[in-house]
């Protein structure tokens, strides 16, 4: 296996990885903010995916247009959803034991996915790449797929979008603190729960537009939400649960890992997130980026 | 919360409540069996029944009992299960010694997975017993020459003395002989520390307990137990498959768990039977209602989480002392 | 008013409690014949459902027309295994001994199709399958009272392999999900492949795990070695990702993909299939060409304004096949049914067909054909230059059967 070779495989598993730090940032974010886990989050994801798919096919053509008109209208689908979940039932829930939330979030699984079956059936689907998204690149001397191109300038781009939102902006303060000390942040006079709630939706946006680059990455159908969920997990353990920067770091592993995993063990690839998290838990259980006890 | 000593407590009335259920149980079958092929399925589910509250009751000595939430439960089952399998079909061991080894490796197991999980505490614990549970379906998925993958093994065979009845009565007794000893276990000083280390960990070590050595102890037990409920349902199936190890599998105790009353012995039990019931019941109601179950599922147990997490038993807890209370 | 809730609750469930513990029928059990649909109906097989119902209902609505089975109304009765076998074992007992099914139609799954055929055997009912294809179903597992009328899983591989044999290709890929089914095909191909060809090589191997949604290391890995055909296991959505994912990589300039391309995936990918790739399916509705097939297409997509997938087709034809059982051993009573399969001749909409007695297998062989488009098909593509590779060739010989079976004794 030759030096372009490895390159190749590099580039790939990184804009695989940039998917899912997409996806996963959101996980990580409401459980700084909320501390809940929210196993939902794979089901959110799922629904941006079928969204985009019915937005898809109400614009004729494969037009960048048209993808971005995806990337705008269904991840604030997506939030407004979440809002109406955090309002009428996560807010019941966040001075409860953690089991008790796990479980809320896991029977929203079952209701959600069940919902997705209802509305779009269980058809495979798929949305088509923007037709200028659509072929692929000469380098070095093997051809590379320009949406992955595109993941990898994307990604980035959306990381450094995140991190302007929480170190530059007021709001984003507002969510640093509430991870850190939301006491302190109440008695300040902000309201925290107004804070939780956009963090939620935040959390939400970026399930949603995971879900939208990924609908155009690979197929849709209804074992998508679930695939998902576990990756996150790693990827938030390894990362720091509340890191944004760790969901980086994280996401990269991962998909970096299974990318050259699956060349060399590709029987192992299987296992490569759990052994991840279960080393990183033994280890050190909060992650790269996270803090000790919480 | 209710007090979770006062939960454990138990007075004459409960001997006789229990005696009567056994009772009960044990005369079930004969009973069914008079009901002809209909009575010959509730039969089949009534040992089904049986052996998953062994499995529920296991997890909540874990669960409702040490307060430790475990997501890979399964795994234990699971290898019950497969040692059942292996051994009867593939080695062509009786019976009776297959049953007492899949207890006794599942407690190896989880004698080895709990060493690791129990040195985290709360959501970490969790997330690595999930990881482990996964891992172990995986890796019984993946040694296909060996396990079937996913296939599974099947064909396990079944003595010509177990029949549906007896294998049922068989179950019950074991059952039955199980929940005696996790009931002694839990008033056991044993018990009672374990308890300690759920409410207040912090002052277990203040007395000089070794709270993850406890826990350890009270992991492998669980572990053993739902290799029995494993072993016993291979048996009961005749095959042993992948998605025994599942973690959708080591969510049905949970949610029995929840469903019954996770604060009480018996609730998980109550809450398995309740669900596995609800779910043939709904399935024949109506044709409609197949496409929808898990949907259903869903709602029950999000009203549950937000209206009733103590369980039924919980319910009628309070229910009970609201009577007694003079309004 | 928490109390009351917890009363009325409490009232509903024993009320429910009573409903299903009174043995559900006095439907008059002489005159209707229930027939029993173990289905999967969520996670990756979600997709085959809708079109396997609609091949199962349409058969019982035209045979109630006529009469039904010997004079007996047919009715369905479905239920969800949801991918579990243990799920599908307790509800093939269900609809047998609570439902009182004299019939089981099979899952998608075959895992829970492995399950459901023991329990089958264990209360001497018929059970057929439409989409699960392991080949153990009718080696090591078999009992008299099933049949299969899909080409299995030995069929497919020594199928695809025997056709691409003939052609010059020396240098193989495969690509395969890391399970049984990826397992038993990939033995069958090979070891086909290598007797037929001995010049040919499969030159690299790869084994994604199911539900695989990234091939971004595959993809190079099967490319670097150059391969003229890669052989795939791959079905329905993660062939479809694969194809996908693969084509920017202009892995279709160098190479061919022999892989299931059946209706449901066909129509997934719509236009951006490429063309020229030789495959198989299991039963093209547009490319069988009999009389019985036409007559059934123009039925179908009236009724369900759809084309007929795989899965409906062959669930129909299954049914046909136990009409004729039926019929022949002039009783509905599932011990004579079986004895009347062996053997049992009858017009399939595949053309006319036998089921072997010593395994009930059907002779149905593959349909081999390459990607094209076709003006008759706006939303997706067909497969043209369709041959069939005739299940005699490829199928296991009795002997190697009772080999196997002496072998695995169940």
């Amino acid at each position: 296996m030759n030096l372009q070779f490895m390159l190749f495989i590099l580039i790939n598993g990184l804009s695989q990885g940039m998917v899912l730090f997409i996806i996963a940032s959101g996980l990580s974010l409401v459980f700084g903010v909320l501390r809940v886990i929210n196993f939902a989050h794979g089901s959110l994801y799922m629904i941006g995916a079928f969204m985009a798919f019915s937005l898809s096919s109400l614009f004729a053509g494969k037009t960048l247009f048209a993808f971005l008109m995806l990337m705008l209208l269904v991840p604030p689908g997506v939030a407004i959803l979440g809002l109406g979940l955090e309002v009428s039932l996560f807010r019941r829930i966040y001075r409860k034991e953690h089991l008790l939330q796990l479980l809320l979030t896991y029977s929203l699984v079952l209701i959600l996915d069940g919902l997705t079956r209802l509305i779009w059936g269980g058809q495979i689907r798929n949305v088509p790449r923007p037709e200028v998204l659509a072929g692929s690149l000469d380098l070095f001397g093997l051809y590379f797929p320009s949406y992955n191109l595109f993941l990898l300038i994307v990604g980035p781009l959306l990381a450094a979008g995140l991190w302007v939102l929480l170190y530059r902006s007021r709001a984003g303060n507002y969510i640093r603190a509430a991870v850190t000390y939301p006491e302190m942040l109440g008695a300040l006079g902000v309201n925290v729960p107004r804070v939780m709630t956009w963090t939620f939706m935040l959390g939400c946006f970026l399930a949603g537009l995971g879900g939208v680059f990924m609908s155009a990455l690979a197929n849709i159908d209804l074992s998508i939400g679930m695939e998902r969920i576990i990756e996150c997990f790693a990827v938030v353990v390894i990362g720091g649960l509340g890191s944004v920067g760790g969901a980086m770091l994280g996401s990269l592993i991962i998909g970096v890992g299974v990318a050259f995993i699956q060349i060399y063990f590709s029987r192992m690839a299987l296992v490569f997130p759990y052994v991840i998290m279960a080393l990183v838990l033994i280890i050190r259980p909060w992650g790269l980026f996270g803090k000790p006890e919480r | 919360m209710p007090s979770a000593l006062q939960s454990y407590e138990s007075t004459r009335k409960s001997w006789l409540i229990a005696g009567t259920v056994i009772a009960v149980l044990t005369l079930l079958p004969f009973v069914l069996n008079q009901l002809g092929r209909t009575g010959e399925y509730w039969l089949w589910v009534a040992t089904e029944m049986v052996i998953m509250s062994l499995f529920s009751l296991s997890l909540n000595l874990i669960l409702g009992f040490g307060g430790m939430v475990s997501f890979g439960h399964a795994a234990f089952f699971g290898v019950g299960a497969y040692t059942v399998a292996l051994l009867m079909k593939k080695a062509g061991v009786g019976f009776l010694p297959a049953m007492v080894a899949a207890p006794l490796a599942s407690a190896l197991v989880a004698g080895i997975i709990g060493w690791f999980c129990v040195r985290r505490v709360g959501l970490y614990f969790s997330i690595l017993t999930l990881a482990f549970g996964q891992l172990l379906f995986m890796i019984t998925l993946q040694l296909y020459a060996f396990t079937g993958g996913d296939d599974g093994i099947h064909g396990i065979p079944r003595p010509e003395l177990l029949t549906p009845l007896s294998y049922y009565l068989l179950c019950l007794a074991l059952v039955a002989g199980s929940f005696w000893l996790m009931r002694l276990l839990t008033k056991s000083p044993f018990g009672l520390t374990i308890r300690m280390t759920r409410e207040n960990p912090e002052r277990a070590k203040f007395l000089g307990i070794n709270v993850k050595r406890y826990q350890l102890i009270n992991f492998i037990i669980a572990g053993g137990f739902a290799g029995l409920a494993g072993g016993l349902f291979a048996e009961l199936n005749r095959f042993a498959q992948t998605e025994y190890l599942h973690w959708s599998k080591s969510a049905e105790p949970i949610f029995a768990s929840l469903v019954g009353g996770m604060y009480s012995l018996i609730g998980p039990a109550i809450g398995s039977t309740v669900l596995i019931f609800l779910k043939i019941i709904i399935q024949q109601i109506h044709q409609g209602l197949v496409e929808i179950w898990a949907i259903i599922l869903g709602v029950i147990l999000l009203g549950m989480v937000l209206f009733a997490p103590e369980g039924i038993v919980g319910v009628y807890e309070k229910i009970r002392t609201q009577r007694r209370r003079p309004q | 008013m928490k109390k009351m809730v917890i009363r009325l609750f409490g009232i509903a469930v024993v009320i429910t409690a009573l409903m299903g513990i009174v043995p559900a029928e006095q439907v008059l059990a002489d005159e209707v014949i229930k027939i029993g649909w173990i289905a999967d109906m969520g996670g990756i097989a979600a997709s085959f459902y809708k079109s396997q119902k609609d091949g199962i209902e349409m058969f019982i609505e035209e045979t109630n027309a006529t009469g039904g089975f010997m004079g007996k109304k047919l009715e369905l009765v479905i239920r969800d295994a949801d991918l579990k076998a243990d799920v599908g074992a307790n509800l093939a007992r269900e609809l047998i001994l609570n439902e009182k099914c004299e019939y089981l139609i099979g899952p998608t799954s075959s895992a829970v199709a492995l399950a459901a055929t023991k329990v089958a055997k264990e209360f001497k009912k018929i059970i057929f399958f439409h989409t699960s294809n392991t080949e153990k179903l009718t080696t090591t597992d078999f009992h008299p009272y099933m049949f299969q009328v899909v080409p299995n899983t030995g069929i497919e591989g020594r199928g695809i392999a025997y056709f691409l044999a003939q052609k010059p290709y020396k240098n193989y890929g495969y690509i395969g999900l890391d399970y049984a089914y990826g397992h038993d095909q990939h033995d069958a191909f090979k070891e086909s492949l290598l007797k037929t060809n001995p010049n040919a090589k499969i030159t690299v191997e790869v084994w994604p795990k199911t539900g695989e949604s990234n091939y971004g290391s595959y993809i190079p890995t099967l490319m670097a070695q150059n391969p003229e055909v890669i052989y795939s296991s791959l079905w329905g959505g993660a062939l479809s990702t694969f194809i996908k994912q693969a084509a920017p990589y202009g892995l279709f300039k160098k190479t061919t993909l022999s892989s299931l391309y059946d209706l449901d995936m066909l129509r997934a990918m719509g236009q951006e299939m490429p063309e020229n790739l030789m495959g198989y399916t299991r039963c093209p509705f547009y490319a069988v060409d009999t009389p019985q097939m036409k007559a059934f297409v123009d039925k179908f997509s009236k009724k369900f304004n759809d084309w007929p997938a795989d899965w409906a087709i062959m669930a129909y034809d299954g049914l046909l096949a136990l009409k004729k059982a039926v019929d022949t051993a002039g009783s509905t009573d599932s011990e004579k049914v079986s004895k009347a399969l062996d053997g049992l001749k009858w017009t399939s909409l595949r053309g006319e067909r036998y089921i072997r007695a010593e395994d009930h297998m059907a002779n149905v062989g593959i349909y081999v054909g390459v990607t094209a488009k076709d003006p008759k098909f706006k939303d997706f593509l067909v497969l043209k230059d369709v041959v069939e590779v005739p299940a005699e060739k490829v199928w296991m010989s009795v002997d190697e059967i009772k080999a196997q079976r002496a072998k695995n004794p169940q």
